[in-house]
């Protein structure tokens, strides 16, 4: 079976069986907190393109991510754009964000482009928060970017009016379907000629060079297709939970995505995704330990990384090779 | 015949799963001059690297006066006398001439005062230049630089690796002259050189290494009675 | 005439801060290749110790620094020995100890959130008083801590420039491998730079939360701004990282009487965006030649 079947019959199977939970466990607060980690799986499993597959050491997932949630937000609330178009449209800006990003990263090398997209998302930070000056009095003094407290009542997708004691499903079902989409793309990109070119560029620079794979197009091809999604997922966060706020830059929401990267796997298809799931499923289990939550994550991401670099994924293939 | 410094038994070394030196057998015997010799890529670097401890040994032994140094770390290599002047240099650019040299004596400070004396004498070029940081020196000035920094170190083997590598004619000539007048005071040195012809005449013995192995072992005068050898791998 | 030695004053104390938070750094990145993300939890780990030490367990003042050098100096090699050793032996080094420092940053510093709280702690160690010039009072902290700032930076330089110990650490950043053919056992030299990087931290804690306050997160703000003085000047080169330190604390002092505090620390960061658009190696960086 070659990687590319197994890899859409894993899909197939993960897709069948979250589209039939809603069925099995309706209760609201499994079906929130699972559209909650569709976002998120979409987010890492992007980053994980360019992180995993570009090697590029970019801090600048979350700023992208808040992109998409403001943007979405901003076109609803100054320009009443519907949210069915807000979405696209801010997926749009968040790739062109993406490819400014990438476009200053070009010549930099792993720690100085960790430094700059750090630098450039706590820019962002520091310029929303730090906006105090009205900029509409509409419904009380709000700064462009909303300040602390964010941006709100810019809209809806619809189907909170369409199925009003079920739209949580609804919304469940479109995360779910984002993601199955973002997935399937990132198979394409790992398994297609970008994955290709990486790894070309990885394994023996001055040949892929020589053939003419130019790192900075791909670089630049890699941040905007990463960015088109994480924008969505960012938009669609916006909607669904009817806020946009400076907290989605904050540093733990940072350390807890890295983690699942870095504990699902590096670099593989189903890492990130995995590490997603694990480690949603390990925030919920220890909700009443929730002061210890940071340290156990630090702790969990300094161990995987020292100990298995590989992450989960590489611990589950090494163990299935060796059975056969 | 004087007995052996620096002892190869079977050696076998290389990178991450890759056998780069296979099965090495030599020694380099008390006040000679040794010299590997070999075309490029055929592992002469690795093989002082080895010695050095910088690439893992995978079997065999590397003795020194009879004891194993194979199993230990490159600083405890230096500690027990066996010094390496690296190829290309390497030099500490941001640090002063005599920065570098005293980097040398970094290992062995005692009697550091007279070794520094010495090797102005020996170089007096460096003298001159001692204040100047290492990164502003001639590609001359540089392997004189090496070869002081090497000799700071007090060592009972000297290990060169290509030391006439990117020169000029001429600057070879004044390199070579260095060291040969160096074997003359009776220092136990092993030399890699890629040109056989360059140092035939004053090498006690000569091993040709090729592919890893060694292919051929004589007296240095030998070599160059066997144009057969020379020929085919050295390609002159 | 008062604004200039007024923005200079503060401008020389907040340089003298930045610049011992980034001489340890600066100093790990040029002998390790690594980027220490927890070197702002350690900087706030010092300044809680100080605190601790004084105020529990009542000792001087001047043994409460010592202690909490002393203690951050230890934590230094603790990730030596855990993380950085374990790393060297693999691939991707410098991507790895990135995320793992993240990881044991977070540790620290939600360790210290359980054991002193969230909320803001005055830092016993201070010095009262003020020193007038022309009409502008200066604190005598501010004076105090430029002092503290520049013995420890002439005793780092003597250490570097003039001892053989310092010798070695400068040698193992310029090339590794020369060192080792040196006799300098690299792995120790690590070990040391890390629990200097380590002391230095806490003291440079201790003088932010002088004139601040402790908080559990404090660190992070110093931390990204000693990373900016490290970028600017080019990874590694810890001279040129006293100088934009210096440099930097001025320029933050001018820009927050010219705009405002708010918007001083957007603009820092701007400027680095730009310098490392401009000069992707830092300004005194010079550029590696990548040979295939």
């Amino acid at each position: 079976m070659t990687s590319i079947r197994r890899d859409i019959l894993i899909g197939l199977v993960c897709l069948a069986l979250a589209a039939a939970l809603p069925l099995a466990m309706p209760g609201r607060y499994v079906i929130t907190q699972s559209t909650l980690f569709f976002i998120w799986a979409i987010v890492v499993v992007q980053w994980n393109l360019v992180l995993g597959i570009g090697g590029i050491f970019s801090l600048a997932q979350m700023a992208l991510f808040a992109t998409g949630a403001y943007a979405t937000a901003m076109l609803g609330f100054y320009w009443k754009v519907p949210m069915l178009a807000a979405i696209p449209m801010a997926g749009v800006i968040t790739v062109a964000m993406g490819m400014l990003i990438g476009l200053a990263c070009l010549r930099l090398r792993g720690p100085y482009v960790a430094l700059l997209t750090l630098a450039i998302a706590q820019v962002m930070y520091v310029l929303i928060v730090n906006d105090t000056d009205c900029f509409t009095t509409v419904g009380g003094c709000m700064p462009l970017f909303g300040g602390v407290r964010g941006i709100g009542q810019f809209g809806d997708i619809g189907l909170r009016a369409l199925f009003p004691s079920k739209w949580y499903i609804a919304h469940y079902y479109v995360g779910l379907a984002l993601l199955a989409v973002a997935v399937a793309i990132s198979i394409v990109v790992i398994r297609g000629p970008l994955g290709l070119a990486f790894r070309a560029l990885r394994d023996n620079p001055g040949y892929a060079m020589s053939r003419g794979i130019s790192r900075f197009k791909y670089q630049l091809w890699i941040f905007a297709v990463s960015a088109f999604f994480t924008g969505i997922a960012g938009g669609f966060y916006a909607v669904h939970f009817r806020v946009v706020g400076p907290t989605v830059f904050s540093f733990s929401t940072l350390l807890f995505l890295i983690a699942m990267i870095v504990i699902g796997g590096l670099g593989s298809i189903w890492g990130p995704l995995l590490g997603a799931a694990v480690l949603m499923l390990a925030d919920e289990g220890m909700r009443e330990l929730s002061d210890y939550r940071n340290i156990g994550l630090g702790l969990l991401l300094a161990v995987f990384v020292i100990a298995w670099p590989n992450g989960l994924n590489g611990w589950l293939q090494r163990s299935l090779t060796s059975r056969n | 015949m004087a007995e052996a410094a620096l002892e190869i038994v079977d050696a076998s070394a290389g990178y991450a799963g890759r056998i780069v030196l296979d099965a090495i057998k030599l020694s380099a015997r008390k006040g000679e001059l040794t010299a590997i010799v070999g075309p490029n890529g055929h592992g002469k670097s690795t093989l002082l690297k080895a010695i050095s401890g910088l690439v893992p040994v995978t079997s065999g032994e590397i003795r020194l006066d009879g004891s194993r140094i194979d199993r230990l770390r490159p600083d405890q290599i230096v500690e027990r006398g066996v010094i390496q002047v690296p190829q290309g240099d390497l030099l500490f650019p941001a640090m002063t001439v005599h920065e570098n040299l005293l980097m040398g004596a970094y290992a062995n400070s005692s009697g550091s005062a007279e070794r520094l004396d010495f090797v102005f004498t020996l170089l007096p070029k460096l003298k001159e230049r001692r204040n100047q940081t290492a990164g502003t020196l001639s590609g001359g000035e540089r392997r004189m630089c090496g070869i002081g920094r090497g000799l700071m170190a007090g060592g009972e083997v000297l290990m060169l690796d290509e030391p006439s590598l990117g020169l000029a004619p001429i600057v070879i000539e004044q390199i070579y002259e260095v060291i040969f007048n160096l074997r003359r005071e009776g220092r136990t040195i092993l030399l890699v050189e890629e040109n056989a012809e360059r140092i035939a005449e004053h090498a006690d013995m000569i091993h040709l290494l090729d592919n890893g192995r060694i292919a051929w072992s004589g007296l240095g005068a030998e070599l160059m009675a066997r144009p057969e050898i020379v020929e085919t791998y050295l390609g002159v | 005439m008062d604004v200039l030695i007024q923005i200079v004053a503060s401008g020389l104390t907040l340089g003298a801060m930045y610049a011992v938070a980034t001489i340890g750094l600066s100093l790990v990145y040029g002998s390790l290749n690594m980027l220490n993300m927890a070197h702002g939890a350690i900087l706030t780990l010092g300044g809680y110790i100080c605190y601790a030490a004084i105020v529990h367990a009542g000792l001087h003042p001047a043994l409460a620094l010592l202690a909490a050098a002393a203690v951050c100096a230890l934590v230094g090699l603790l990730i030596y020995f855990s993380a950085a050793l374990p790393l060297l032996r693999a691939e991707n080094f410098e991507t790895n100890i990135f995320i793992a420092t993240i990881g044991i940053g977070s540790v620290i510093e939600n360790l210290m959130l359980k054991g002193f709280g969230p909320y803001p702690i005055p830092q016993p160690l201070a010095v009262g008083g003020q020193v007038v010039i022309g009409n502008v009072h200066i604190p005598l902290q501010n004076v105090f801590i430029l002092g503290v700032a520049i013995v420890l930076m002439a005793a780092v330089a003597i250490l570097m420039q003039r001892t053989s110990a310092g010798r070695a650490i400068r040698a193992t950043s310029m090339n590794r491998e020369a060192a080792q053919l040196m006799g300098v056992r690299v792995g120790r030299i690590y070990a040391q730079v890390l629990a200097l990087s380590g002391a230095l931290a806490a003291v440079s804690g201790i003088m932010i939360s002088s004139i601040a306050t402790l908080t559990p997160v404090m660190g992070g703000d110093p931390m990204l701004k000693a990373f900016i003085v490290c970028v600017v000047a080019g990874l590694g080169n810890v001279y040129g990282a006293v100088i934009a330190a210096i440099a930097l604390g001025l320029l933050e002092a001018a820009t927050q009487y010219v705009l405002g505090v708010r918007w001083s620390f957007a603009t820092l960061l701007l400027l680095v965006i730009l310098v490392l658009i401009w000069r992707p190696y830092g300004l005194f960086g010079k550029q590696q030649v990548v040979r295939l």
